[in-house]
């Protein structure tokens, strides 16, 4: 899979722009605030149909404008294929070489994405509610099909808190448990299935980024629900989740949210058998996430045999010179076509090579070559 | 300036779903080009879609029949009482019934359970489905409400609703659509039909 051109149309601040990325990397330089995240977040929008920070559409439309537009050319096993998506009145739309995608699975297929940003740094030491949401990016970038799953799980998950808010009868709330110990089971394979490819993999990144003696660990498992999580199938954990969700009945309906279920569950990352959120050093932190973010890249080169488009957005700020280094040498040996940020050239040096193109980014307006 | 016959017609037609101001004004030139007939007709039509046509007090579909009476679907003597599709909407029915495989009754919501919209089990016909079942001429009810979140919930809350009563409840298949090739399934579909395969041996088996 390779990027080959990408246009950008009254995408947040930026001016309308087409680029020809490099096959190898392709570094944009620029001021905080000018506009280079945004260039990257157009690109992971495009791939992935998430946006990479806004928690509203309508905030990647440029201010003063109706909708905006993302292209990307794609080489795609062999053949061109162009994305599309446009962003109107806090909606979207989807197009495959110009007519509207029908399904995900058709704007989906083979291409896939793996961003690494400042906030993904700071997981390890946030909240729950971060790191599921870097374990679903995961898993999303592994199976797209889950897009569409954890949107029906959302939905479940809204209908039901409104039903414990509004007191309803226990009738009417038994059918949305059942609905949502479905949804939710279908979430825990899909993680379950995830850790299982990533586990081993990313262990073994940290070990390669070294520095640190002791190892890292990755898990994951419901919370607050008895069960065998690594070998249940997907009915039993359905009906162990519904039975949860029945034990807990009365609470929920005092508390008027949900208790139980995968919007609750949180990644376990712990290091030399301690907790890694409460033992970790800042530098050992950052280095969890990268071997993650290396395992995830390895992982999906694996599963489908093309690697990722990487996409960094000023990490090499945020990493000591050792770490950085690391990351670099091994951006410029995996061969993945890679996007990067950054405030100061120096520190990307070593992932750029002859093919390597610069742009520079300011005020919203991208130029190649460097400032 | 255009007249403001003209521009009273325009504002009711753009009131359609699905249309715009454009296209009601492209509308509203054809029916002033056509023959006065055509207009007669039109309103008339209208009219006589609000004013003739109700629901059926039995099934809640859609009849023009004398008020107070059942519609064709539950009158028809050739139709089998014993089974009794729950369908969300008119459409559904429509749809359904397209397939001339089934020869039961109906019995339409007119909505599914949503509580993000308000909408609960009183605002369904539910209560009037159950009344219909106190008859006890029924012996299995099909559930046919679309494979979505609401509609799986709205399912399985008429499961739990007939299954004491001593009802057969059965829910419509899903899987791949006739015709269609694999590879153009969803993987959600795909899934679905997987783990609802069937066995492929013969039903009469030779002794």
């Amino acid at each position: 899979m390779r990027l080959l051109e990408l246009r950008c149309e009254r995408f947040r601040n930026l001016d309308e722009v087409t680029l020809t990325p490099s096959p190898g990397a392709t570094v944009a330089v620029g001021h905080n605030g000018a506009g280079k995240t945004n260039l990257l977040e157009a690109l992971y929008y495009l791939a992935t149909l998430k946006p990479l920070r806004a928690s509203k559409l309508s905030e990647l439309v440029r201010h003063g404008e109706a909708s905006a537009k993302v292209t990307g050319r794609f080489l795609l096993s062999g053949a061109e294929r162009e994305l599309q998506v446009e962003i109107f009145e806090g909606s979207r739309a989807a197009y495959v070489d110009g007519k509207r995608a029908p399904s995900f699975d058709d704007y989906f297929g083979g291409v896939s994405v793996v961003a690494f940003t400042p906030d993904d740094l700071m997981v390890v030491k946030g909240s729950p509610e971060g790191r599921r949401a870097f374990l679903d990016r995961a898993v999303f970038n592994r199976f797209p099909a889950f897009l569409a799953e954890s949107r029906a799980y959302a939905k479940a998950l809204k209908s039901r808190n409104r039903l414990l808010k509004d007191q309803a009868p226990a009738a009417h709330l038994v059918a949305w448990d059942e609905t949502l110990a479905k949804t939710g089971a279908r979430l825990w394979t899909r993680r379950r299935a995830l850790m299982g490819e990533l586990q081993a993999r990313a262990v073994e990144a940290f070990q390669r980024i070294g520095r640190t003696e002791s190892g890292a660990s990755f898990s994951y498992a419901p919370a607050k629900v008895e069960l065998d999580f690594a070998a249940a199938s997907e009915e039993a954990l359905a009906q162990a989740l519904q039975a949860a969700l029945a034990a807990r009945a009365l609470r929920d309906l005092e508390r008027g949210h949900t208790s139980v279920g995968p919007h609750v569950d949180d990644l376990e990352l712990g290091l030399g058998g301690q907790s890694a959120r409460a033992f970790a050093s800042q530098g050992q932190a950052r280095a969890i996430v990268l071997a993650w973010k290396v395992a995830e890249i390895e992982n999906l080169h694996a599963a489908s045999g093309v690697l990722p488009l990487l996409l960094l957005d000023d990490v090499s700020s945020e990493l000591d010179p050792d770490r950085n280094a690391f990351l670099m040498a091994y951006l410029h040996d995996s061969g993945a076509q890679t996007l990067l940020t950054t405030t100061d050239p120096s520190l990307v040096k070593r992932a750029a090579g002859p093919q390597t193109v610069w742009l520079s980014v300011a005020g919203g307006k991208v130029t190649k070559g460097l400032p | 300036m255009t007249p403001d016959a003209l521009n009273r017609l325009v504002a009711q037609l753009s009131k359609l779903p699905g249309i715009g101001e454009k296209t009601a004004q492209r509308l509203a030139f054809h029916v002033l080009r056509s023959p006065p007939e055509y207009a007669r007709n039109l309103s008339q039509a209208l009219l006589e879609v609000v004013d003739k046509v109700r629901l059926c007090p039995r099934c809640f579909s859609l009849t023009d029949g004398p008020t107070d009476q059942p519609c064709g679907f539950c009158t028809d003597t050739r139709r089998d009482d014993k089974v009794l599709c729950v369908v969300e909407g008119i459409a559904d029915e429509l749809a359904i019934e397209r397939t001339r495989e089934f020869r039961g009754r109906y019995h339409v919501l007119h909505g599914v359970l949503s509580p993000l919209e308000g909408v609960g089990p009183d605002q369904l016909r539910i209560r009037e489905l159950l009344v219909r079942l106190e008859s006890g001429a029924i012996d299995e009810v099909i559930v046919a409400t679309n494979p979505d979140v609401e509609g799986e919930a709205t399912a399985l809350y008429l499961v739990r609703l007939l299954r004491p009563m001593g009802i057969k409840v059965t829910r419509l298949a899903q899987g791949i659509p006739m015709g269609g090739d694999l590879e153009y399934a969803d993987q959600a579909t795909l899934a679905r039909a997987l783990a609802a395969r069937r066995d492929l041996e013969p039903r009469v088996r030779v002794r």
